[in-house]
C-alpha cells in the first residue's frame, strides 16, 4: 500500500496527518491544480456535492450514499472547512483523494476557501488546536488558491460556488482571472463564490452578505442562453430540503452538510447525474450520533506546562 | 448566586438627581424633596444572611444628607415608567403611592434596568426556593450512597429538569463526602468486577459533569477526585474500554526544565493537562457545547494563573535565562529549556493584553531574542523550528518588539539568520514561519525609523542572496550546464513570495535595486523550471511589479526585452487552459485595459507574429485591437500637434514681440491638458487644445463594451441586515487581527464597478496576507483617508499636495500619472 493510500485510509478513520504528510500531500496537490482551468471541464457521469463545512462524519454518510471515490466521480462545490469540528480531516481526505484520483474528483473553491473567512469561522483555531501551530492551516489556505473556480459538465451544467457575476457574461470571461490570490471583495472572482439567486430580484440587487450580489430569473434565463448550457448548479445557501430548484429549472441549489452546524435540522442532497446527464437526487440525514467514531485526538505524551 | 455589586454609589451625580413625590390623600403630589439616588444592599441587623437579597433604592437630600427615601426593591409587578423620566410605584410600606423624578433620563433609564435586573434575579431565587422547599420533596436530599441506591442517584441526576438540576448541583456541594463515598463504592464494584454497578456509576459522573457547575470542577478535578473521576468515565459499555488512568500515570511524563517549586503551581499544571485529556480524548462525544467552553474556559484561566505565577517568581525566570544562555549547559538540557521556553510562549495568550505585553517585554529585556539567535545556529532543526515558533508568538503578540531589536546592530545577525533558515531545507517539515516573520520585519506598515534600518539592511545583504538561489536552481538559458545547487522548489516559491511582498511594500527600493541588478531577468529563470506553479510565480511577480504603473520601468521592460520568458512559456504551454495561461491573459488584460501604452507597444510589436495564432482568445485579439486603436490615436495626435505647431508659428508671426510670452506659454499648457485629460474644462471649448484632450481622453472610457457591467450601486449597504453587520464585524474582526490598513483600503475602494479598482484589490489580495504598501504610513487616524488616487488615473494637483513626501516616496513612481 502506498503511502498515499494509507494516508487515505487514515483519514477516513478521522485521524488528521501529520505535519510533514500534509506539506508533501499539499506540494503535490499544488502541482495538480495548477493545471486545471478556471472553468474545469467534468465528464459525465458525476455526483455533484455542496457544503460540507467540516461535518467529517456526515460527509461519510455522503461517500455511503453516493458511492465511494474512485468508484463514483465526484465534483465538490466549495465551503470544505469551517463551522464543524473536523475541517481539517475533511479537506485533508478530499485534498488526498483528488491527489489520488486526479480525474475522478474535481474540487472547485468555496467562498469560504479563504484566508479572512477560515479567521473567523473556525478552520484557523482548528488547525491550532489540532497541531499547535498554524503552519498546516498556512499550507492549506495556500492550496485554496490554487483550487479552480468552477466546472462545466459536458459543455450543459455550470457549477460553481456561489453564483453569477455582472462581470461575466461568458465563460470565457472567467478564464482572464489569474486565480492564485486570496478571495477578493469585489470583482468576478468574488461574485462567482459569494453570489445568490434570489427570486424577488430583477436583474442584479446588493447582496446582504457584504460581499457578491443577488441575481434574478432573467439573468440566469440570458447567461444559460448565451452560453448554450441547460442549468446552473450551486452551493452556498442551505436548503432544508437539501436541494432547491429556482427560476424555471434554470438554476439549482445543492446542499451536503445534513443538520448544518449540528442543530439546523435539515436533510442534505447530492446530485447524482448519469453518463446522458439524467438527474437524481440523493437526500440524506446526518450521520448517527454512535457512528460518530473514536475521540481523535492524541494529547502530547509529555509536557512542561 | 453571587449578589451584583454595588450598582450606584456616587452621589453628586446630576444623572441620579431626583426629586421625590408621594400622592397624598386628596389626589394630589406633594414634593418631599430633592436628593440622589442609589441602589445599595439594605443593612438589616437582624438577618445578615439575608443581606445580598435586599437590594433597596436609597434617595439621599442632597441639603442634608437625610435619608428621604428607602424602599426594598420586591419582585412584584409593582413599577411604572413614564414619560423617560418617571418612575412611580405603591409601596406597601409608605402605604402610598411613591415617584422618582429624574433629572436626566439617563438616570431614569439606569434605575430603570437595575430595578428590572434586581427584579429578575429576585424571581429566580424564589423559583429555587419553591423547588427547594416546597414543591420537589424529594430533592431535600440526594440518597445516600449504596450500590442499591445507584439507580436513584442516576435518576436525580440525570432526569431532572432545569431548575431541579440547579438543586441537585447544590446538594451535591453541600454533601461533603458525597464524591468520597461513590468513589469508594467505584472502587468495590471495580474490585468485584460489577459490570452493571461500574456502568451506572460512568452514567452518573457523566450526568455530573454534564451539570456543568464550575463548583462541581473544581472538585471533581482537584488532585484528590480526578483519578477516580477519570477511572468511572472508562466504564462506558458502549466503546470498548480504554484505560485512562493507566495512560496517565504510566505513559505521560510530567517534564520539568528547571524544577517548579510551587505547589500550586504543580497542581494547576497537572489539572490541566487531566481537564484537556478528559475533554479531548475520555469525553468528547458526549460533552456538550456548553460543557466544553466550561472546560475551555477552567483550562484558559489555568494557564492564566500557571504563567502569571511563574513569571512573578523572579527567579525562576533569571534562572531559566542564565541556563539558557550558559555555555555549560548541556544540550539534551538546553532542548528541553528551549521546548519549555516555547510552550511557556504558547500559554501567555491566556493572560490579558495588557500583560502579555508586558510579559514580552520583559522577555526581551531579559533578551529572549539573543536566545533565539543562539538557537536559529543549532544543526538540530527541531531545535530551530521551536525558536522560530518562539518569535512567532512574539511577532503575533507585538511585532514592534522584534522590529526594533532587529533594527539595531546586535539585531543584525537575526535577520541573517531568518533569511538564511528561509533559504534552508527542512526536509519534510514545515518552515514557512521564517518567510512570515521576515515578511512582518519588512512591513510597510511598521514605523518609519525601524522599518528603514531593517528595509535598508536586508537590500544591501539579502536581495542577492535571494536572487543567487534563483539563479543556481534554474537551467543556464543556453544549456551549457544545469542546476548548480537546486533549491527545494517550496523554498524557490517563499523567494517569490516575499519578492512580490517587497515590490507592493517599497515600490521605490525595488526601482533601484531591481533595475539596476537585473533582477527582473533573474527571477524570470523561473519559467525554465519543470513545477508549473514556479512559472506562475514568476509570471505574478512581474504582474506585481507593473501594478506600479511606471513608465520607467515599462520603458526597461521594453528596452530589455523582459518579457520574451514570459511569452515563451505562454507559447510552449499552447492551447491548454491551466493557471499559467490564465495568469498570462490576465497581465495581457492588465496592460489593455489600464492602457500601459508603452508595454502594449512593445508586447504587440515584439510578440505579435508569434502571439497571433491565439487571436481567437479575446484578450490577445482585443490586445491588437487596443494597440491598433492607439497608433491610430498617435497618428491623429500628431496631425493635431502638428497643426498646433503651425497655428503657433503663425500665431508668432502675427504678435508683437512682446507678446511673446504668452505666445510660448501654450505649448506647456498642452501638455498639462494631455497629463491630466480629465481637468480639460469646458471653458476653452474652440481651442484646439481641447480637442486634443479630448482625443486622448479614453482613459476614463469604459472600453470593456463586452463586459457590460451593470450599474453598481455606489451607496452603502443596509446595515441593519444582520447578515452584512456579520460580515462586516468579521471584516473588522479581521482588521483588527491583520491588517487594518488593507480592509480600510477596501473599503475606500467600496463597491466600485471600475476594473481598475477591483484589480487593485485583486492585486492587494494576490500576495496571500501580503498587503500593500500604505496610503498613508503616519497613522491610523481618520484625517489621513484622504482619497487615493486611482492608479493611472487622472490626479488632481490638491490630491497630490496633499501627500507628505514621505507618502510620494513609498508610492515611488504614483506621480507619474496620465498618459
Amino acid at each position: 500500500m502506498s503511502d498515499l493510500d494509507r494516508q487515505i485510509e487514515q483519514l477516513k478513520n478521522c485521524e488528521p496527518l501529520k505535519e510533514s504528510e500534509v506539506k508533501a500531500l499539499c506540494l503535490k496537490a499544488m502541482e495538480i491544480l495548477v493545471e486545471e482551468s478556471n472553468v474545469q471541464r467534468v465528464d459525465a457521469p458525476v455526483t455533484i456535492c455542496g457544503d460540507i463545512h467540516g461535518q467529517f462524519y456526515d460527509m461519510k454518510e455522503l461517500f455511503k450514499v453516493g458511492g465511494d471515490c474512485p468508484k463514483t466521480n465526484y465534483l465538490f462545490l466549495g465551503d470544505f472547512v469551517d463551522r464543524g469540528f473536523y475541517s481539517v480531516e475533511t479537506f485533508l481526505l478530499l485534498l488526498a483523494l483528488k491527489v489520488r484520483y486526479p480525474d475522478r474528483i474535481t474540487l472547485i473553491r468555496g467562498n469560504h476557501e479563504s484566508r479572512q473567512i477560515t479567521q473567523v469561522y473556525g478552520f484557523y483555531d482548528e488547525c491550532l488546536r489540532k497541531y499547535g501551530s498554524v503552519n498546516v492551516w498556512r499550507y492549506c489556505t495556500d492550496i485554496f488558491d490554487y483550487l479552480s473556480l468552477s466546472a462545466l459538465i459536458e459543455n450543459k451544467i455550470f457549477s460553481v460556488h456561489g453564483g453569477l457575476s455582472p462581470n461575466i457574461n461568458t465563460l470565457d470571461q472567467i478564464r482572464t482571472i489569474d486565480r492564485k490570490q486570496e478571495v477578493p471583495h469585489d470583482g468576478a472572482m468574488c461574485d462567482l463564490l459569494w453570489s445568490d439567486p434570489e427570486d424577488i430580484v430583477d436583474g442584479w440587487g446588493l447582496s446582504p452578505r457584504g460581499a457578491g450580489f443577488l441575481f434574478g430569473g432573467s439573468v440566469v434565463t440570458s447567461f444559460n442562453h448565451t452560453n448554450n448550457i441547460d442549468y446552473i448548479c450551486r452551493a452556498h445557501q442551505l436548503v432544508m430540503e437539501g436541494f432547491k430548484w429556482m427560476f424555471n429549472n434554470q438554476i439549482v441549489t445543492v446542499w451536503s452538510a445534513p443538520n448544518y452546524c449540528y442543530r439546523c435540522g435539515n436533510v442534505a442532497a447530492i446530485l447524482e447525474l448519469d453518463e446522458n446527464l439524467n438527474k437524481q437526487f440523493r437526500v440524506f440525514k446526518a450521520a448517527p450520533q454512535e457512528s460518530r467514531g473514536a475521540p481523535t485526538k492524541k494529547p502530547p505524551p509529555d509536557y512542561f506546562l | 448566586m453571587g449578589a451584583p455589586e454595588k450598582l450606584a454609589t456616587s452621589n453628586n451625580n446630576s444623572m441620579q438627581r431626583v426629586k421625590v413625590y408621594r400622592l397624598n390623600d386628596d389626589g394630589k403630589w406633594d414634593d418631599q424633596g430633592t436628593g440622589h439616588v442609589t441602589i445599595d444592599y439594605l443593612e438589616r441587623s437582624e438577618d445578615l444572611q439575608q443581606r445580598s437579597e435586599d437590594l433597596s433604592l436609597f434617595v439621599i437630600d442632597e441639603e442634608d444628607n437625610e435619608t428621604l427615601l428607602v424602599h426594598r426593591i420586591c419582585s412584584d409587578d409593582i413599577y411604572r415608567k413614564q414619560e423617560d423620566t418617571i418612575i412611580s410605584w405603591r409601596d406597601s410600606e409608605y402605604s402610598s403611592e411613591l415617584a422618582l423624578s429624574f433629572q436626566e433620563t439617563t438616570g431614569c433609564s439606569y434605575i430603570w434596568d437595575n430595578i428590572c435586573n434586581v427584579q429578575r434575579n429576585l424571581h429566580f431565587s424564589t423559583i429555587r426556593n419553591e423547588t427547594y422547599n416546597g414543591t420537589n420533596n424529594e430533592l431535600r436530599e440526594l440518597p445516600a450512597v449504596e450500590l442499591a441506591t445507584l439507580p436513584k442517584i442516576l435518576k436525580v441526576v440525570v432526569d431532572s429538569s432545569v431548575t431541579d438540576q440547579l438543586c441537585v448541583t447544590e446538594l451535591i456541594l453541600h454533601d461533603q463526602s458525597f464524591f468520597r463515598k461513590l468513589m469508594d463504592l467505584f472502587g468495590v464494584c471495580e474490585d468485584l468486577e460489577n459490570k452493571e454497578g461500574l456502568h451506572m456509576i460512568y452514567k452518573i459522573v457523566k450526568g455530573i459533569i454534564l451539570l456543568n457547575s464550575p463548583q462541581i470542577f473544581e472538585k471533581v478535578f482537584g488532585d484528590e477526585l480526578i483519578m477516580d473521576i477519570i477511572g468511572c468515565l472508562e466504564y462506558d459499555l458502549e466503546t470498548p474500554h480504554v484505560n485512562h488512568r493507566n495512560f496517565l500515570k504510566e505513559h505521560v511524563v510530567f517534564k520539568e526544565a528547571i524544577p517548579i517549586k510551587d505547589p500550586l503551581v504543580l497542581s494547576k499544571i497537572h489539572q490541566t493537562y487531566r481537564i484537556g485529556y478528559l475533554k479531548d480524548v475520555v469525553l468528547p462525544r458526549v460533552l456538550d457545547e456548553a460543557t466544553v467552553a466550561s472546560l475551555n474556559s477552567m483550562i484558559h484561566s489555568n494557564n492564566g494563573m500557571v504563567v502569571t505565577l511563574l513569571k512573578d517568581d523572579t527567579t525562576f525566570i533569571k534562572e531559566l535565562f542564565a541556563r539558557l544562555k550558559s555555555p555549560t549547559t548541556s544540550p539534551d538540557s538546553k532542548r528541553n529549556l528551549v521546548f519549555f521556553l516555547q510552550e511557556f510562549c504558547s500559554l501567555i495568550k491566556s493572560l490579558q493584553m495588557v500583560q502579555q505585553l508586558r510579559l514580552f517585554r520583559d522577555l526581551v529585556n531579559e533578551d529572549i531574542y539573543g536566545v533565539i539567535t543562539d538557537i536559529l545556529q543549532s544543526e538540530d532543526k527541531k531545535l530551530v523550528l521551536t525558536g522560530t515558533d518562539i518569535l512567532m508568538f512574539s511577532v503575533n503578540q507585538d511585532p514592534t518588539l522584534l522590529r526594533s531589536y532587529v533594527s539595531r546592530k546586535e539585531g543584525v545577525p537575526l535577520l541573517g539568520l531568518l533569511v538564511k533558515g528561509m533559504l534552508t531545507d527542512f526536509g519534510n517539515d514545515m518552515h514557512c514561519q521564517f518567510l512570515e516573520i521576515i515578511r512582518s520585519l519588512l512591513d510597510s506598515f511598521s514605523s518609519a525609523g525601524q522599518r528603514d534600518a531593517i528595509v535598508e539592511i536586508f537590500y544591501e545583504r539579502h536581495l542577492d542572496q535571494l536572487i543567487s538561489v534563483i539563479t543556481s536552481s534554474c537551467k543556464s538559458i543556453n544549456g551549457t550546464h544545469g542546476f548548480q545547487a537546486s533549491a527545494k522548489p517550496e523554498i524557490l516559491l517563499n523567494i517569490c513570495d516575499l519578492l512580490c511582498f517587497c515590490v507592493l511594500h517599497h515600490p521605490y527600493r525595488i526601482k533601484c535595486n531591481f533595475l539596476l541588478n537585473g533582477v527582473l531577468d533573474k527571477v524570470l529563470y523561473l519559467t525554465r523550471r519543470r513545477e508549473k506553479y514556479l512559472v506562475v510565480a514568476a509570471v505574478r511577480f512581474i504582474r506585481t511589479l507593473i501594478s506600479h504603473n511606471d513608465e520607467h520601468l515599462a520603458s526597461y521592460i521594453a528596452k530589455n526585452n523582459v518579457f520574451k520568458p514570459i511569452i515563451d512559456t505562454f507559447i510552449s504551454n499552447g492551447n491548454r487552459y491551466n493557471l499559467l495561461n490564465s495568469a498570462v491573459l490576465e497581465l495581457f488584460e492588465h496592460v489593455r485595459k489600464e492602457n500601459l501604452k508603452i508595454l502594449l507597444k512593445y508586447l504587440v510589436e515584439t510578440f505579435w507574429d508569434r502571439l497571433v495564432k491565439f487571436d481567437s482568445l479575446p484578450s490577445i485579439q482585443s490586445l491588437k485591437v487596443r494597440y491598433d486603436q492607439f497608433q491610430k490615436e498617435e497618428d491623429s495626435r500628431r496631425r493635431v500637434e502638428e497643426r498646433v505647431l503651425e497655428k503657433e508659428e503663425e500665431d508668432y508671426f502675427n504678435k508683437e514681440s512682446d507678446e511673446e510670452d504668452t505666445a510660448s506659454a501654450s505649448t506647456p499648457r498642452t501638455t498639462q491638458i494631455r497629463a491630466k485629460p480629465g481637468l480639460s474644462s469646458g471653458s476653452d471649448a474652440s481651442s484646439p487644445s481641447l480637442r486634443l484632450g479630448g482625443l486622448v481622453d479614453y482613459e476614463d472610457d469604459d472600453d470593456d463594451e463586452e463586459y457590460k457591467p451593470p450599474p453598481r450601486k455606489q451607496s452603502e449597504k443596509p446595515e441593519d441586515d444582520e447578515k452584512s453587520l456579520e460580515f462586516r464585524l468579521k471584516r473588522k474582526l479581521l482588521a483588527a487581527k491583520e491588517d487594518p490598513n488593507l480592509v480600510k483600503k477596501h473599503r475606500l475602494v467600496g463597491k466600485n464597478p471600475k476594473s481598475k479598482e477591483s484589480l487593485f484589490a485583486t492585486l492587494c489580495s494576490t500576495l496571500s496576507h501580503a498587503t500593500l504598501p500604505s496610503k498613508k504610513p503616519t497613522s491610523s487616524t481618520h484625517s489621513t483617508e484622504e482619497p487615493v488616487p486611482e492608479k493611472n488615473g487622472p490626479v488632481s494637483p490638491s490630491e497630490i499636495s496633499n501627500h507628505t513626501s514621505k507618502i510620494a516616496e513609498e508610492k515611488g513612481e504614483k506621480g507619474v500619472t496620465g498618459i
